[in-house]
């Protein structure tokens, strides 16, 4: 099951007010509390963020709402959690805070949209090969990857490890599966 | 006794310089007189040094200063349209004619002078650029309609500077007009000011002892502008300014923080400012200066 956590509407509860800005530190940490709030108290296997109601983030604020809800001591309740919705400039926001974080996440387009995920921060370069061939083949072993990136099996398996171990692949028995978003 | 503080005919991050010098030792045990009387314009970032000052006389118990309003009418009227006088009639005892503030409409007044004293204000600001921000920064000065969201970012994280290390409330204004002497182009120029602790207060207790005897207001301005650090020890903080300054190398921008007697630049191509200045004359808190300016026919 997917929950989709609307940023916009959780903005709009915090700061009482129509904006749509998120900026701020003090604005970031109230959302992130209200964001693992919703995640401690749903069941559901992935929870997407849904940024498409915001117009600007700045960088205090994804640093509050994106960086810290990674950092976490319990990052996302054990959820798979995937942004949704993001501007090109809210990517460049995110991505440059979860960069200086060494941190990463998935995000995908608007609804409507059904491009493949993307990756937003610091992986390796072996990683981010890897997640876009499972996001475009599905469940694939180490060895199916190694073969089709034509590497040894072990630099595919460290690969994998390390993107299923940040939640951004699933591990299930020896596959690697995309991340459960539809 | 009362100390003359005369405000220079052009005001702006140079000429504030003379200004700053006029107070003496700070804070000055004489009345002041701002005397503005020949001013024939000011940046915002002028603007903002006078309520700055005026702020600080306040916080450390002067006794109210005197402010003489511009003679020329037509200064008279933009500061007023600026909302100068709206804070300085707070500030100060006011002596002179004060036009009331016109009708707002489109105007180079991208946002009127505006009080940062809490998160709640930052929104505010963000809110209020984001309406003027595009006709001004894509139409005018040929910036891609992208560079309107990065300006708002850079305006959100320079207001938060104040609200989260100044220790005190500060001012924000941002203006478009034509930087003649310098440039001969269009700017659009966001001028920052508080009356706060400054920089090197603000960093004393947590990076002095690296910097050993270089530590001064200088190097406290290279720490945070240069090196991206901050006083909190959360790794994710420092951040704003350094997305500042890579949004502004992109538009051959130019930033410069002033705090305290030295003064830090990230200057530009076109542009032949010192990047440091020391030994400056003593200012309370700090003041920033954004300037971004209209892109050549070949950048567009």
């Amino acid at each position: 099951m997917i929950q989709t956590i609307h940023i916009g509407r959780l903005l709009r509860e915090t700061v009482s007010s129509p904006y749509r800005n998120l900026v701020t530190r003090p604005t970031g940490a109230a959302i992130r509390n209200r964001i693992q709030e919703a995640l401690a108290e749903s069941d559901c296997l992935t929870a997407l963020l849904d940024f498409s109601d915001i117009e600007l983030l700045d960088f205090s604020c994804a640093d509050e709402v994106v960086a810290k809800l990674l950092l976490a001591d319990e990052p996302c309740a054990g959820r798979y959690v995937v942004l949704q919705g993001l501007r090109e400039d809210q990517h460049e926001a995110i991505e440059h805070v979860l960069t200086h974080h060494r941190l990463a996440i998935a995000a995908v387009g608007a609804d409507e949209d059904h491009a493949e995920p993307r990756l937003l921060g610091w992986v390796t370069p072996d990683a981010r090969a890897a997640f876009a061939c499972v996001c475009t083949q599905g469940a694939l072993t180490a060895r199916d990857v190694a073969a089709l990136l034509d590497w040894m099996v072990g630099r595919a398996e460290v690969a994998l490890t390390a993107l299923a171990g940040h939640r951004l692949l699933r591990a299930e028995h020896d596959r690697y599966l995309p991340l459960p978003i539809t | 006794m009362t100390r003359v503080v005369e405000v220079p005919a052009s005001f702006d991050d140079r000429s504030f310089e003379q200004f700053a010098a006029a107070f003496g030792a700070w804070p000055p045990e004489e009345k002041i007189l701002i005397d503005a009387r020949g001013a024939q314009w000011s940046s915002p970032f002028g603007l903002l040094a006078m309520l700055t000052a005026g702020q600080a006389l306040a916080e450390a118990k002067r006794e109210r200063p005197l402010f003489t309003v511009p003679t020329s009418d037509e200064v008279k009227r933009y500061w007023a349209r600026t909302g100068f006088f709206t804070y300085a009639a707070e500030l100060f005892e006011l002596h002179g004619k004060v036009p009331k503030a016109a009708a707002a409409g489109p105007s180079d007044v991208l946002l009127d002078v505006t009080p940062v004293r809490a998160t709640e204000d930052v929104h505010e600001v963000v809110e209020k650029i984001s309406q003027g921000a595009s006709r001004i920064l894509h139409g005018e000065l040929g910036l891609e309609m992208k560079a309107t969201l990065r300006f708002s970012m850079a305006l959100s994280e320079a207001c938060q500077n104040i609200v989260e290390h100044a220790g005190t409330s500060g001012w924000v204004a941002v203006q478009a007009y034509t930087f003649r002497r310098r440039l001969g182009r269009r700017v659009v120029v966001i001028a920052v000011s508080d009356a706060g602790i400054g920089f090197r207060r603000s960093l004393e207790s947590t990076h002095a002892k690296r910097f050993g005897e270089r530590w001064g207001d200088g190097a406290a301005l290279e720490a945070a502008l240069i090196q991206g650090v901050s006083r909190f020890r959360d790794p994710g903080r420092g951040q704003g300014l350094a997305f500042i300054k890579r949004f502004l190398d992109q538009w051959k921008g130019k930033i410069s923080i002033r705090s305290g007697t030295a003064r830090l630049a990230i200057v530009p191509p076109w542009d032949e400012d010192l990047p440091l200045a020391e030994h400056l004359p003593f200012f309370p808190g700090a003041q920033v200066q954004i300037t971004i300016p209209a892109q050549d026919a070949e950048a567009r």
